[in-house]
């Protein structure tokens, strides 16, 4: 009984957090895609892209008309040309297939800018900074027109699916961005380290020990203490 | 004539099993909770730890599943802090133990042991299940709870051993008593059975399961059990203290068991139903603890007891771990062997508290198993890698030191509450029993922190020179007492010898 009372306040609490989270994320969003002035033109390669999808442009974002569960889901983020000399929270932009920070005066990049940008295949960097997760996590790298361009990310699990020597156990290794790895419990575990399999089978357990307890104790008050004096 | 054991049996009524039974299984109960927390250890301090990386390797994501909880920072400190824990629970349960000795003889038996059960298991609960439930992981709170839970379940030792007592008379004592203090030995195989077979559902639910068998054992306790023969109108045991079989004429008649006999025994149970109709006889009185404590051998026994339980509660906490680290051989297969040492000691004890019975004596028969149980742990510490030979030797260990130690904080400790010297005014059983069994505690705590400081500095041939030195501690403070057994069996065998 207790345990059903903690989890639906759990959940409870988990629903609060969602619904604070989500619209600070609709926040985000916007914020990302006004990070700088002007709209995505039509010559660059997330322009190409954002034609070929089918996507929306505003500000510099590329957004899809195909998700209805969320209207600002971001595809293609263009922030070329756009002084930036620090990159911090791109989260927002984590759904992106493609990303152009090129001609900036990007100092460097935090190697956790990018974690979770599951969906990333093509990125445009100004030439002095690496791809992020390195070389080893991308399948090409590339030099052109002063830009480098890093393409097709590299699955770091060895075969997604399958229990990783990368994950501890229990968990499946899952992609989480270039050079990043999402450790989410296998079938049947869940909670803290995925330390937990199954639900507890309360009512088997108790129920017959709740039985036997209440017909051992009338039992033995029959035969041992109805007649008991008080010493 | 009927054979002697059915003479031997024929005086105990149902009401003598079940109270056999209740005890029994109030300690089982106990001691598989213990057993609980010592075979979730690994699992609580996964919960308590952020997973463990290389230093290159960035750490795990999801954060929230693996490195959100940072009670400590790893599985290291956490064993440590775990330690600490068992060595809070042993010295408040022997600081219990004195004080709830005193109480029990006080108060209602049968109230303090579903007391003693019933809070234990709400403790255990809170510990275990609810703080992980909420996410409340706070080093204080635990400890608080776990001094808490060692005074709890001191009340239950002095309460099963009295309520023993007063069932069982010094006749069978020691064999009964060496049946009986197999208790704690099934309480762990029930413990480690509970634990794993719950233990995947997390570390909670085997808290949840093992508090709460131990809650509705306090309620059984509670509407089933009679503390004394007194309360339905049998009569104690004949107790003549601590003389002989042979010289007690009263204790010869159950193991005659003539038919005459026999319907005499009915005849004074009769007798004393009715006598019981009339206003009974004042309660008697509780000795005090410095007067308990100044009762012939209690203070002996206490002393042995300290070095004994030493000794065998090491073997409890880390025999599975010198196994492990010693021989290489998996946790599995260790905690399987340890097993070994538990079996030697129910027989041990069964043995020896049969052989002391028809001797009328315990402290030889105590001193000669403790002589040789030195020379087994010798012949243990050099065992070869066998398992086989191994379990052999283990077993032998066992009933040399188990046996001594289960005699000494059950059957012994019943004759010492009941003995002449009190001339049965007085009630002091559970308050013998409390001083004993704590003092015996706080050997053991001590002996905790002692073994992994001689093994970590020494390495683990000293642990058993200092268990052996410790046998023999144990030997010298019996031998006041062996001492005067000794001339008094030679005094009757003369006084024997002069009438024929």
């Amino acid at each position: 009984m207790k345990a059903g009372c903690s989890q639906r306040k759990l959940e409870v609490f988990v629903f609060i957090f969602n619904l604070c989270f989500y619209a600070s994320c609709q926040v985000n969003k916007l914020q990302i895609c006004r990070l700088c002035s002007g709209t995505v033109p039509n010559a660059t390669e997330v322009g190409h892209f954002c034609f070929k999808s089918a996507g929306t442009i505003d500000g510099r974002c590329c957004l899809s008309n195909y998700n209805t569960t969320d209207p600002e889901h971001i595809i293609g983020l263009d922030l070329s040309n756009c002084s930036l000399v620090h990159v911090e929270d791109l989260q927002g932009a984590s759904t992106a297939v493609i990303i152009d920070l090129s001609h900036n005066p990007i100092v460097n990049i935090s190697d956790t800018t990018f974690q979770g940008f599951i969906d990333l295949i093509y990125m445009i960097l100004p030439e002095d900074i690496v791809c992020p997760g390195g070389n080893t996590s991308w399948d090409k790298v590339s030099v052109k027109d002063g830009n480098r361009v890093c393409q097709g990310q590299k699955n770091i699990c060895n075969q997604t699916g399958q229990l990783s020597t990368n994950c501890p156990e229990n968990s499946l290794c899952a992609p989480y961005g270039p050079g990043f790895f999402e450790c989410s419990c296998a079938d049947y575990y869940h909670g803290y380290k995925c330390l937990r399999k199954g639900e507890f089978p309360a009512l088997q357990v108790f129920g017959p020990l709740g039985a036997s307890t209440v017909v051992i104790s009338f039992l033995l008050w029959v035969t041992q203490r109805r007649k008991a004096k008080s010493l | 004539m009927p054979p002697p054991c059915c003479g031997y049996l024929s005086q105990y009524t149902h009401h003598h099993l079940v109270a056999f039974l209740l005890t029994f299984f109030s300690y089982v109960l106990l001691h598989a909770s213990r057993k609980t927390f010592s075979n979730v250890k690994v699992s609580i301090s996964a919960q308590w730890t952020p997973s463990v990386q290389n230093d290159s390797a960035p750490a795990f994501s999801p954060g929230e599943t693996w490195q959100n909880n940072h009670l400590f920072a790893d599985e290291k400190e956490a064993t440590l802090f775990l330690g600490a824990l068992d060595s809070i629970f042993l010295f408040s349960y022997a600081v219990g133990l004195y004080l709830s000795g005193v109480i029990g003889d006080r108060v209602n038996l049968r109230y303090v042991l579903c007391f003693g059960l019933c809070g234990s298991a709400i403790v255990e609960f809170v510990f275990g299940t609810l703080t992980e439930w909420l996410r409340i992981y706070n080093v204080y709170l635990y400890c608080v709870l776990w001094v808490l839970n060692g005074l709890l379940q001191s009340a239950v030792w002095p309460c099963v051993v009295a309520v023993m007592g007063n069932w069982f008379g010094k006749t069978g004592r020691g064999f009964v008593f060496g049946l009986w203090s197999a208790c704690a030995s099934v309480g762990n195989i029930l413990g480690a059975v509970l634990a794993s077979s719950v233990l995947k559902y997390g570390y909670e639910y085997a808290f949840l399961v093992t508090s709460v068998v131990q809650f509705a054992g306090g309620i059984v306790v509670f509407f089933g059990l009679l503390t004394s023969p007194k309360e339905v109108g049998l009569s104690l045991e004949s107790d003549t203290g601590l003389s002989p079989v042979e010289t007690d004429t009263d204790s010869h008649r159950p193991l005659m068991s003539d038919e005459e006999d026999e319907g005499e025994l009915y005849g004074r149970q009769n007798q004393s139903i009715q006598q019981l109709d009339e206003p009974p006889a004042e309660a008697p009185q509780a000795v005090g603890f410095i007067q308990a404590c100044c009762l012939p051998g209690v203070l002996c026994y206490s002393l042995a007891y300290a070095c004994l339980k030493l000794v065998n509660y090491s073997f409890f906490f880390w025999l599975p771990f010198y196994l492990s680290n010693n021989y290489g051989w998996k946790e599995a297969e260790a905690d399987r062997l340890s097993v070994w040492y538990d079996v030697g000691g129910i027989i041990g004890g069964t043995v020896q508290g049969l052989i002391s019975d028809f001797m009328g004596k315990r402290a030889p028969v105590l001193a000669l198993s403790l002589a040789v149980a030195m020379g087994s742990l010798v012949g243990y510490s050099h065992s070869p890698n066998d398992q086989l030979i191994n379990a052999v030797l283990l077993a032998t260990t066992g009933f040399f030191i188990g046996g001594p130690s289960n005699m000494i904080s059950s059957a012994i400790s019943a004759d010492l509450g009941r003995q002449e010297a009190l001339r049965g005014s007085q009630e002091a059983l559970a308050t013998v029993t409390g001083i004993v069994d704590g003092t015996g505690s706080i050997g053991a705590a001590a002996g905790q922190y002692l073994v992994s400081l001689i093994e970590s500095g020494l390495g683990w041939m000293w642990v058993f020179y200092f268990f052996i030195v410790m046998t023999g501690g144990s030997i010298v403070f019996i031998f006041p007492l062996l001492f005067s057994e000794l001339r008094a069996m030679w005094r009757d065998r003369r006084a024997l010898r002069r009438q024929l």
